[in-house]
């Protein structure tokens, strides 16, 4: 049934970051939203789980408006969907294969050994296996980053959100998450929708792209559309070149 | 002009972040009892709870009311010279314990190794979205972090104290065996003297709330910290500050409608 | 979590309910061995008694008040102790309340009734219910002794206008003792409390002045005894009825007024309902006032009564506490 975002608008303050942003992903699709550092990407993405209410506009998703749903019923829909922070959010108190399970735990009826083999498949499919037992603060910056993707995939949800799940990482494991990306979007028909600085990671993940600029979409097509966008802003960002950008602004 | 109305102003506006942050708290506190009902959250993370507020904080818990009762006992006999016969060091020494600086002492301690530690580690959480990923992973965070510290608190503050006026008393009946020439018959005369199991309750009643309020207090703390690791050290310092002057404030409060 | 940590958990909460259950049983004084029972004693009104107090049967701690409350028809105290139950108690058991130190804490102490015969206890509705009386406490003692020196007062001047000459002479002395006596009482009075040692000393001091005057007017009968022959026996005989009718009624009137005092003003009043009585036998009797002395019984029983009476006083000396109450806490 896809993610879909409606004129959103929030401001923190009298900082206006999303001013009637709107973008669609469509259902078993995953969605690349591109944007500038700052450009509310990740307060986008806290909306579709309803960790942020809009201050107007709404977001849908699996048919449901997420910010007029009871707390029950926000978390009957949370258990669909995965959510890979940017900064991966591991609890630090658990080792990894605690935080892994935490999901499964809580999401599905799975008993002690079933958890127990699905982390260890987790741990593997982001290439941890073996660090089950450490914790987060005996981690690179990276391997956190994919210890956080493994926690989201865990419960096999039908809507993942990544929110720039290959920064930081080097070209060979950011090859590896973009393939795990795309495997579960294919084997799983997962929803999905990436945040991503990185154009190569972006173009070899995406079915369609949007561009968030200035609180609004700026442009919505797909990979082909984008490479083809005359508009000096999307110009700008994909190739790098600043220059472009200010010429609009 | 504006000299003159300059405090007045500060004083309204302390007086309104003052009510706004006990309207907050006392909203946190309703969604904790409503959270309560997520037992299947909260219930294994209980006893880890409690070992961390209760068990770990005995040894200080007890330290603090040995030297305690030592004093009192020292302090009481200095002070009962001539006219007051000794035994009246047994007298005070239990009902001071058990009274007062049992659970007020106690409390003060905790909310300093309780309280700190649950603010820091929850606004740590909250600072590095811990507490967004508790909600993504269908965990209430309220039933999952707040539930189980408050519980632990009410449950162990009590049982923490409770050992601190045991020890209090011990150390109070020792040095005035060792140290003050008295009997232990004269000791314990004393002791019994003007006891009523009321003297128990009302301690047992005084134990209970600070419980609450260090852990309910810490949690808020924890949960309002924005900011990154300055936030985090902002949040513990108020927690620590507010619950030491909320468990003064309620000590007087008991004071007034239990005495 | 290891299952070492949820142990120690479990082992913390343990003791912690241990110390209280068994810390508030054996505070309040509950015996885990020996059996006990339960006794209520009746009384109309119960000083500072507190559930926690002392139970005592001659002197020894036999258990604790437990419970007080007024009984159903408003006009008793009942007043529930547990106490061992491997105590005989007396057939005639009374209750006495009492302080039991000078720091406000009472006791119940357990007793005969012809140990304090002259006490008035309570009658108690229940048959098994002790009769009850509360000792009263130095504020209502001092508030009599006001009366008793007012009334000695009244007696001095009596007794100086009954006899002259010789005995005159004898009987004035004995009034200046009474007279300082009095003073002193009334000094006492005025500065009760201030401080209770010296209100202690004082009192000491007081009785014991009072107790000489009572051998001093022992003396004096004697001396009013060789002083027989005279004329104006008969007069000072009928002055001396006045002033034991008057020293009757004032602890008459004691007793009356304030329900207080009452150890005290019952064995004065028996006391010197004895010397009156005898006066007046003589009177009746004999006509004159030479059989009262002539007669050794008589003499013996008047004897008898006044030292009943430097008892008392020495009573009062030796356990002030028991008329004194002084609350520190
Ligand atoms: N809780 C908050 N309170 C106040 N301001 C916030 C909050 N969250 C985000 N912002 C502001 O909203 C803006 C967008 O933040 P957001 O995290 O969405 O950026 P982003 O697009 O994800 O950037 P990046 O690519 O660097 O992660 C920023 O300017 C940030 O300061
Ligand atoms: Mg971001």
């Amino acid at each position: 049934m896809g993610i879909v975002i409606r004129d959103l608008h929030k401001s923190f303050g009298p900082k206006v970051v999303l001013d009637g942003f709107s973008v669609e992903a469509r259902d078993g699709e995953t969605l690349v939203i591109l944007g500038g550092s700052g450009s509310g990407k990740s307060v986008t993405l806290k909306h579709v789980v309803g960790l942020l209410t809009p201050d107007s506009g709404e977001v849908e998703v699996d048919g449901q408006i997420v910010s007029t749903l009871a707390r029950e019923e926000l978390f009957e829909l949370r258990r669909k969907v995965g959510y890979v922070f940017q900064f991966a959010a591991l609890f630090d108190s658990m080792t990894l294969a605690e935080n892994v399970a935490m999901g499964l735990r809580r999401k599905s009826d799975m008993d002690r050994e079933a958890i127990a083999e699905r982390v260890e498949e987790c741990l593997r499919l982001v290439d941890l296996d073996g660090y089950g037992e450490r914790t987060p603060s005996e981690l690179s910056g990276g391997q956190r980053k994919r210890a956080g993707i493994a926690r989201a995939i865990a419960t096999k949800p039908q809507y993942l959100l990544y929110d720039e799940p290959t920064t930081g990482l080097d070209p060979v494991t950011r090859a590896m998450i973009d393939q795990l990306i795309l495997r579960m979007s294919d084997e799983l028909g997962v929803t999905g929708i990436v945040i991503t600085h990185d154009m190569d990671s972006a173009f070899r993940v995406a079915d369609r792209f949007a561009m968030l600029h200035n609180g609004r979409c700026r442009f919505e097509g797909t990979p082909d559309e984008i490479r083809a966008c005359e508009d000096p802003v999307v110009r700008g960002f994909i190739e790098g070149r600043p220059e472009l950008m200010e010429k609009e602004s | 002009m504006q000299l003159l109305l300059k405090p007045f102003a500060l004083l309204g506006r302390g007086g309104m972040t003052l009510a706004a942050g006990v309207g907050q708290w006392g909203r946190l506190t309703a969604e904790t009892v409503q959270a309560a009902r997520h037992v299947d959250v909260w219930l294994r993370l209980l006893i880890p709870q409690m070992a961390r507020v209760g068990v770990d904080s005995v040894p200080i818990a007890l330290f603090i009311a040995l030297f305690t009762g030592i004093v009192l006992a020292l302090q009481a006999s200095y002070t009962f010279t001539g006219a007051i016969p000794l035994y009246f060091v047994g007298v005070l020494v239990g009902k001071t314990m058990m009274l007062e600086l049992g659970p007020v002492l106690t409390g003060l301690a905790l909310s300093g190794r309780v309280g700190a530690n649950i603010a820091a580690e929850i606004g740590t959480m909250r600072v590095t979205e811990q507490i967004d990923a508790l909600e993504t992973l269908a965990y209430p965070p309220i039933a999952y972090l707040v539930v189980p510290r408050v519980l632990a608190g009410i449950i162990m503050v009590p049982v923490v104290t409770a050992l601190a006026i045991g020890v209090g008393i011990v150390a109070g009946w020792i040095t005035a065996i060792q140290l003050l020439d008295m009997s232990s018959a004269d000791f314990v005369n004393g002791l019994t003297l003007f006891f009523l199991p009321f003297d128990v309750t009302f301690a047992m009643i005084k134990a209970t709330s600070f419980g609450f309020i260090i852990t309910s207090i810490g949690c808020f703390f924890g949960f309002n910290t924005q900011g990154g690791a300055e936030g985090v050290g902002h949040s513990t310092t108020r927690a620590v500050v507010v619950s030491s002057m909320a468990i003064l404030v309620l000590d007087a409060f008991w004071a007034l409608v239990l005495l | 979590m290891s299952r070492a940590k949820e142990a120690l958990v479990g082992v913390v909460i343990v003791a912690a309910v241990l110390l209280v259950t068994f810390g508030t049983l054996w505070l309040q004084g509950v015996s885990l061995r020996a059996a006990e029972t339960e006794v209520t004693a009746a009384f109309t009104s119960v000083g500072l008694i507190r559930p926690g107090n002392n139970v005592k049967y001659r002197g020894v701690r036999i258990g604790r008040i437990r419970e007080i409350e007024v009984d159903p028809q408003g006009e008793l105290v009942l007043v529930r102790a547990r106490i061992q139950d491997d105590i005989p108690l007396p057939e005639d058991a009374v209750a006495i309340l009492s302080p039991e130190s000078l720091f406000g804490d009472w006791q119940m102490e357990i007793a005969p009734r012809d140990r304090f015969p002259a006490y008035r206890y309570s009658e108690p509705r229940e048959e098994d219910h002790l009769p009850g009386y509360s000792i009263p406490d130095i504020s209502q003692l001092t508030a009599t002794a006001d009366r008793i020196s007012a009334d000695i007062e009244i007696l001095t001047e009596r007794v100086g206008i009954a006899f002259s000459e010789e005995t005159a002479r004898n009987v004035a002395s004995l009034i200046e003792n009474t007279e300082e006596v009095t003073q002193r009482l009334s000094q006492l009075i005025s500065q009760q409390a201030d401080a209770f040692v010296g209100v202690t000393g004082e009192i000491q001091e007081t009785t014991a002045e009072i107790g000489e005057a009572a051998v001093g007017l022992r003396e004096t009968l004697d001396r009013i005894n060789a002083t027989l022959a005279r004329e104006e026996v008969g007069e000072a005989l009928n002055d001396l009825l006045a002033v034991t009718s008057n020293l009757r009624a004032f602890s008459e009137g004691v007793e009356g007024t304030s329900d207080q005092f009452r150890m005290t003003a019952a064995r004065a009043d028996s006391t010197l309902m004895r010397v009156s009585s005898l006066l007046a036998t003589v009177e009746e009797g004999e006509g004159t006032l030479g059989m009262l002395f002539r007669d050794p019984g008589v003499a013996t029983e008047m004897e008898g009564a006044l030292q009943e009476l430097q008892l008392l006083l020495e009573d009062v000396r030796l356990n002030p506490r028991r008329y004194l109450r002084l609350s520190i806490f």
